[in-house]
């Protein structure tokens, strides 16, 4: 199938054809979204803070337990932005900032698999004024970046559609 | 509304408004402020309602600063927003629905932190309530209003684009 057969295909679906029939369905999905960052950042920020040095009083553990939170709340981005994406598939694909901004997420989330592999397990063991090594901090930094990065391509989307690139 | 009229000339609310990048840019700062001061009180309110219970409430102290610097970012930003295109959002009930209800946001974080730390002085004098304070069932209940004030304020934020008011004659 060429590029424009995936999308025509996509745009099609029952999810797509019933947000553009919709007169509250991208409404909704949008509160979704906003809230569903703000989880996702809360939690980011708690987790990677700790991990950068901050909040020393914090057991390490304890901080890493927000985990949980900031992934629901990517997964109910995650849907919401399926949901958006089946609405109009022909203005985000070729967007430069949805470009751009899917790149960014594909690298947080290899950002944090190399984490969970490399430093999860000994941070888990670490109590309060305890701190992970420089990769740790790095890491935990690339994330904070990254993900600021993510909600400011998001919230810039509509300027740039029909832009032919970012610059 | 003449005073808004009179806003609306300005070189400030005139390049907001016509601009390609006025808007944009201050909805991009708008948005890290509402990440910041929503995403820290969800957060909170879970701690409180039983979540990573080894988490320290004193330690939510300093991540109130930044709250506190998130709602700031806002408060500017929103103001900015609001100067591009002021007589059609007094005109906009979602605007002033989501401006009430981010005041009833902070009162009941306000209040939140009253069933937490006590706002008086026990008269029998006893000791000030512990740096870390017993979460009682009141303070859970508490802790639920600030979520549904803020996911108000989003949805009602994010319905104003959808039902502004039209430019003025």
């Amino acid at each position: 199938m060429t590029e424009a057969e995936i999308l025509h295909w996509i745009k099609e679906t029952a999810l797509g054809a019933a947000v553009r029939d919709s007169t509250w369905l991208f409404w909704a999905g949008q509160s979704l979204h906003f809230v569903g960052l703000s989880m996702l950042l809360g939690g980011m920020l708690i987790v990677d803070l700790r991990l950068l040095g901050f909040l020393q009083s914090v057991p390490m553990r304890a901080a890493l337990a927000f985990l949980p939170l900031a992934v629901a709340g990517f997964l109910i981005n995650l849907a919401t932005g399926i949901e958006f994406f089946t609405m109009d598939p022909f203005m985000y694909w070729p967007n430069p900032a949805f470009r751009m901004k899917m790149v960014l997420i594909l690298l947080a989330g290899l950002n944090a698999i190399v984490f969970t592999v490399l430093e999860y397990r000994h941070a888990l063991t670490l109590g309060s004024g305890q701190n992970v090594s420089t990769l740790g901090r790095v890491s935990a930094g690339l994330s904070l970046g990254l993900w600021l990065g993510v909600l400011l391509l998001g919230r810039l989307l509509p300027s740039f559609e029909g832009a032919k690139g970012l610059f | 509304m003449d005073s808004l009229a009179w806003l609306e000339q300005t070189d400030l609310s005139t390049w907001l408004r016509e601009s390609d990048w006025g808007f944009p840019i201050m909805l991009c700062f708008h948005a890290v402020g509402m990440g910041l001061v929503v995403g820290i009180s969800l957060m909170f309110s879970a701690r409180v309602l039983g979540y990573a219970k080894a988490f320290p409430l004193s330690a939510f102290d300093r991540l109130f600063t930044i709250a506190w610097v998130g709602f700031a970012i806002n408060a500017i930003s929103g103001t900015l927003l609001f100067i591009g295109e002021p007589r059609r959002l007094i005109q906009t009930p979602a605007f002033l629905i989501k401006l009430a209800l981010i005041v009833c946001a902070g009162f009941s974080l306000w209040f939140l932190m009253g069933t937490l730390y006590g706002m008086e002085n026990p008269a029998d004098g006893a000791p000030r309530p512990p740096h870390e304070p017993v979460v009682s069932p009141r303070a859970k209940i508490a802790a639920i209003i600030p979520i549904v004030f803020w996911v108000g304020a989003i949805v009602t934020g994010r319905l104003i684009g959808y039902t502004i008011a039209p430019p003025p004659e």
